[in-house]
């Protein structure tokens, strides 16, 4: 008698295991809880041989501030290790005195149209055009991971022309 | 005489300020023979962490690859990389409206790193301009990257 109770809580118990195996597995399969822990890296090389052309390092958009800018300014590096600043499909308007400039993102001043305190820079020279293609290089020892931002700035009139955040590409 | 030269130089002037007015810089860059990028963006993702850049380039022979670097995201089950004809892909929203038009890339190889991804030739990039990493299972939008021009 006492085996017979036995043997039908075990059959529960297989009956059990029987049909709830199967939601486990597809519960399992559904969700793939330990993809959570478990990271899957990869490392593709770029499509494209480019080991003696220069690299891009940064990229940002220009924004408008006190005049109407747009464009793409990017820092690119060659494998001689010279930086340069390239603005491409650039337009702001002309002006007097405006130069090309490198500043940090998160200066207060870069947000106004004038600057009115002190501005922390690095030059890279006078404007070329106002539109077009253009390069500019870099000092040697400039810390890109602090002056973060490119800035078209009227040195005249302290006017912010334009700005872009650089990020890492 | 005198003042013809005088009429001759203002009419130079007038000219060069005309056409000085706006400046016109072409500096070249070096290509080589490599891919060149078109479109480049940022991924954004909240729900599932998503972060890195998605970069669109043309090979020489035409053929586009879609390239992900210092990219990061969630590992999941089946998800895929897609183009979506969309501006962006909200953060809050998650979901894609079902009647979002989209281009299959491919399963997601890794959920770090950098990876290439082709595409379609007949892909219109001026409609898909938005990169969308998404769980299938789910309908799920892990990150996406609203491409601009590079």
């Amino acid at each position: 008698m006492k085996s017979n109770v036995g043997s039908l809580v075990s059959r529960r118990k297989w009956i059990l295991v029987a049909a709830g195996l199967p939601i486990l597995v597809a519960a399992w399969w559904a969700f793939r809880p330990e993809k959570l822990w478990i990271n899957q890296k990869v490392s593709e090389p770029a499509p494209f041989a480019s080991s003696t052309d220069p690299q891009p390092l940064y990229t940002g958009r220009l924004e408008g501030r006190a005049h109407q800018t747009s464009g793409r300014a990017t820092i690119y590096k060659t494998p001689d290790g010279k930086q340069s600043l390239r603005l491409t499909d650039f337009s702001t308007s002309n002006g007097p005195d405006v130069h090309v400039l490198l500043a940090r993102s998160s200066d207060e001043n870069l947000t106004q149209e004038i600057v009115k305190g002190q501005l922390d820079s690095v030059e890279l020279g006078s404007l070329k055009g106002n539109q077009g293609d253009q390069n500019y290089d870099l000092p040697a020892s400039v810390d890109l991971q602090k002056y973060n931002a490119a800035l078209i700035y009227c040195e005249r009139f302290h006017a912010v022309f334009g700005v872009a955040r650089l990020e890492q590409f | 005489m005198m003042v013809r030269n005088i009429k001759t130089l203002l009419a130079l002037a007038a000219l060069a300020f005309t056409f000085g007015a706006s400046a016109y810089a072409q500096d070249s860059m070096k290509h080589g023979d490599k891919a060149k990028a078109l479109e480049t963006g940022t991924f954004h993702g909240k729900v599932h962490n998503t972060s890195g850049r998605a970069t669109i380039y043309q090979e020489t022979d035409g053929k586009l690859v879609l390239r992900l670097t210092n990219f990061k995201t969630s590992n999941g089950p089946d998800v895929h990389v897609i183009l979506i004809a969309a501006k962006d892909a909200d953060d809050n929203a998650n979901f894609l409206n079902s009647s979002t038009e989209r281009v299959e890339l491919g399963s997601l190889k890794g959920n770090e790193g950098d990876q290439n991804y082709e595409i379609p030739s007949n892909t219109d990039l001026s409609k898909f301009q938005t990169v969308s990493i998404y769980c299938e299972r789910f309908n799920a939008n892990f990150g996406a990257a609203p491409l601009e021009k590079f």
